[in-house]
């Protein structure tokens, strides 16, 4: 688990979903951390570097920050689910009219550990903190 | 959060939140629970759930919550909700992701005295016949265009490639496919998650068990559905894969901007909806029916590989190993349905999230023989715990739109159950019970361990107690193939 004070992301208990809170010092370390909390959850195992190394822009665009984190979380989801790629942000931007843009670095997984159906937009909040921002995600699995 | 208080107690087995609660709820909330049960469901949020379901617009009736009822998103799981036909609206968040996901029964002539040498064979050839574990693919290769028909047809699809009997279909509800679908509302993504994934379990909480008539209730209804104590029978739990996860982010994710436009207001963005008789519910509508579907073509060709599995193992040493199916149902669906509400007879969307149809007898969608005797209710037990077979009753009608539980219901949240139990300790423990577990995961096992759920045999006795079920038979676990 990535952690400290200014980014980071931590498992909640849950009575039958997954929930994570994830914190950073601005929208961009927030993103990047929501990302790598999903993934750690799915448990992915055998990356299997240097054979299919691909590189992959993307480009969102939502109706406020909480509907772009969902599309960029379910943009990697669907790529781990479907084609066992997991990715590297390489370059990471989000403007105030809610577009993202970011360039990815994909490496190849032999399986994950865990199936996640969904990002749900249960209580989905994103908070301004003293330190940046935060967001609690509840996952469907 | 709702504490014990705010409810008025209406019998031993039913609760009220009036809709006085808060000034959103349009209806009351309907509790179905001991009041030992209560008290657990008061320690997580879905009760708060439910409270924020009674927002919707369109409700009719109350906003039912099952005893196996535990906080979910936007609704609790074990709710039911009805909304006006089609001015009401339809929402996927009281849906879910896998939609219908279900449990199919599979009775059998097998006595467990002469089947018992050959138990672990049987296990083996499951697992090895019947594709599971996170990200599997099953057997079959669909092209898009296959998919398409798989939505439109359901079992009828099946049936017409070889993987069903007629008997299959007419105790399938709805016959296994439901009327309405059009993949055109499906995007490209579930379409393509649907290519692969056709008669596979999948992981979490899904599985196959091959399980023991332990105990008949009612012997008439049992007769009728050919259940005899000691004999085997077969439970399969699963859904609509990737492909229904994939049409509920989608229009959960569509409708976040068409509630505004509508001017609905809801207090949690899980619950998004959209009016029945609109463009966007009519499109989530028909897609939720190719999804739901999809499902019963995958848990019918599911069956086709256990019958292969059990011909591979138990031909030539027994003289009919043939599995014959009981019923096929949905426990996360909205249909659209006939109800008598407030003394009159009204067309209604009932959302069940983790509640099981439980129709009466004399029910029109009920084939023939389970006519008179009610719809086989079909309510499997935590890992390594009974199930139970039970039957709808006329009572269902009148309080509950039909509707019963539809497990056990979670209790402990996975972080804790892998905390406090070892995988590799529960599999010794069940296997000292005498049932042969195959599992993909140690650690999966663990977050389905039975000490996560509730009791299924309270939960059942609530749904008894309040009189919108019967009891028909108890199954015992032997064998469990979990993702």
């Amino acid at each position: 688990m990535i952690e400290n004070k200014r980014a980071g992301f931590e498992e909640l208990a849950h009575t039958a979903d997954l929930e994570i809170r994830v914190w950073g010092k601005d929208m961009v370390s927030l993103f990047r951390q929501a990302a790598a909390g999903m993934i750690h959850l799915s448990d992915v195992e055998g990356l299997m570097e240097g054979i299919s190394s691909v590189q992959q822009d993307i480009s969102l665009e939502a109706m406020d920050f909480e509907g772009l984190l969902i599309l960029f979380l379910e943009e990697l989801l669907y790529r781990l689910t479907e084609d066992y790629m997991v990715y590297e942000i390489l370059k990471l931007s989000i403007t105030s009219d809610y577009t993202l843009k970011a360039k990815l670095k994909g490496a190849q997984i032999k399986s994950y550990q865990r199936d996640i159906k969904a990002v749900t937009y249960h209580n989905l909040n994103i908070r301004t903190t003293a330190d940046g921002y935060e967001v609690n995600i509840v996952f469907d699995i | 959060m709702v504490s014990i208080n705010d409810l008025k107690r209406i019998n031993s087995y039913e609760w009220e939140i009036p809709q006085s609660y808060r000034a959103d709820m349009r209806v009351p909330v309907r509790i179905f629970a001991s009041e030992e049960l209560l008290k657990g469901v008061t320690r997580d949020k879905s009760l708060e759930q439910a409270v924020n379901a009674c927002a919707l617009p369109g409700l009719v009736g109350s906003v039912m919550v099952m005893p196996d009822m535990h906080q979910g998103y936007g609704f609790p799981i074990g709710g039911v909700a009805a909304t006006k036909y089609p001015q009401g609206v339809i929402s996927p968040g009281g849906i879910g992701y896998d939609i219908n996901c279900g449990v199919r029964l599979l009775g059998s002539r097998l006595s467990y005295q002469e089947t018992k040498p050959y138990l672990d064979e049987l296990a083996t050839a499951l697992n090895q016949f019947c594709p599971s574990g996170v990200g599997k693919s099953g057997h079959l290769r669909l092209s898009t265009k296959e998919v398409e028909d798989v939505c439109r047809e359901g079992s009828r699809w099946a049936k017409k490639k070889g993987y069903a009997s007629d008997q299959d279909l007419r105790r399938t509800e709805e016959g296994g496919r439901i009327q309405g679908a059009d993949p055109r509302y499906l995007s490209p993504r579930a379409l393509n998650r649907g290519t692969n994934q056709v008669g596979s379990l999948g992981a979490g909480n899904h599985f196959i068990e091959i399980d023991l008539v332990a105990e008949i209730y009612d012997h008439q209804a049992a007769q009728v559905m050919g259940l005899r104590a000691g004999d085997l029978a077969l439970q399969i739990h699963c859904g609509s894969r990737g492909l229904g996860h994939q049409v509920c982010s989608d229009y959960v994710k569509s409708l976040q901007q068409v509630v505004h436009r509508y001017g609905i207001e809801l207090p949690d963005r899980s619950l998004v909806c959209a009016p029945l008789d609109s463009p966007e519910g009519e499109a989530y509508l028909s897609a939720m029916v190719c999804a739901a579907n999809y499902a019963f073509a995958n848990r019918q060709v599911l069956s086709y590989y256990a019958r292969e599995a059990f011909e591979s193992v138990l031909a030539g040493k027994v003289s009919d190993w043939h599995l014959y199916q009981i019923y096929d149902v949905a426990h996360n669906i909205g249909k659209i349905e006939t109800h008598q509400i407030g003394g009159k007879s009204i067309q209604v969307c009932v959302h069940r999230k983790g509640a099981t149809r439980a129709f009466g007898p004399g029910a029109d969608d009920l084939p023939s023989e389970y006519k008179k005797i009610g719809q086989p209710v079909l309510v499997p037990g935590s890992m390594g715990t009974s199930s139970w077979v039970l039957r709808g009753t006329k009572e269902a009608m009148k309080r509950s739109l039909g509707s019963c539980c539809h497990g056990a219901g979670r209790v402990m949240s996975r972080t804790q159950a892998k905390k406090t139990i070892w995988g590799e300790d529960l599999r010794k423990q069940l296997e000292r019970d005498g049932i042969n577990i195959r599992a993909g995961s140690m650690a999966g096992l663990a977050e389905e361990a039975p000490a996560a759920y509730k009791d299924v045999d309270l939960v059942v006795d609530t749904v008894i107690g309040a009189g919108i079920a019967a009891k028909v038979a108890r199954l015992k676990p032997l064998v469990v193939i979990k993702g």
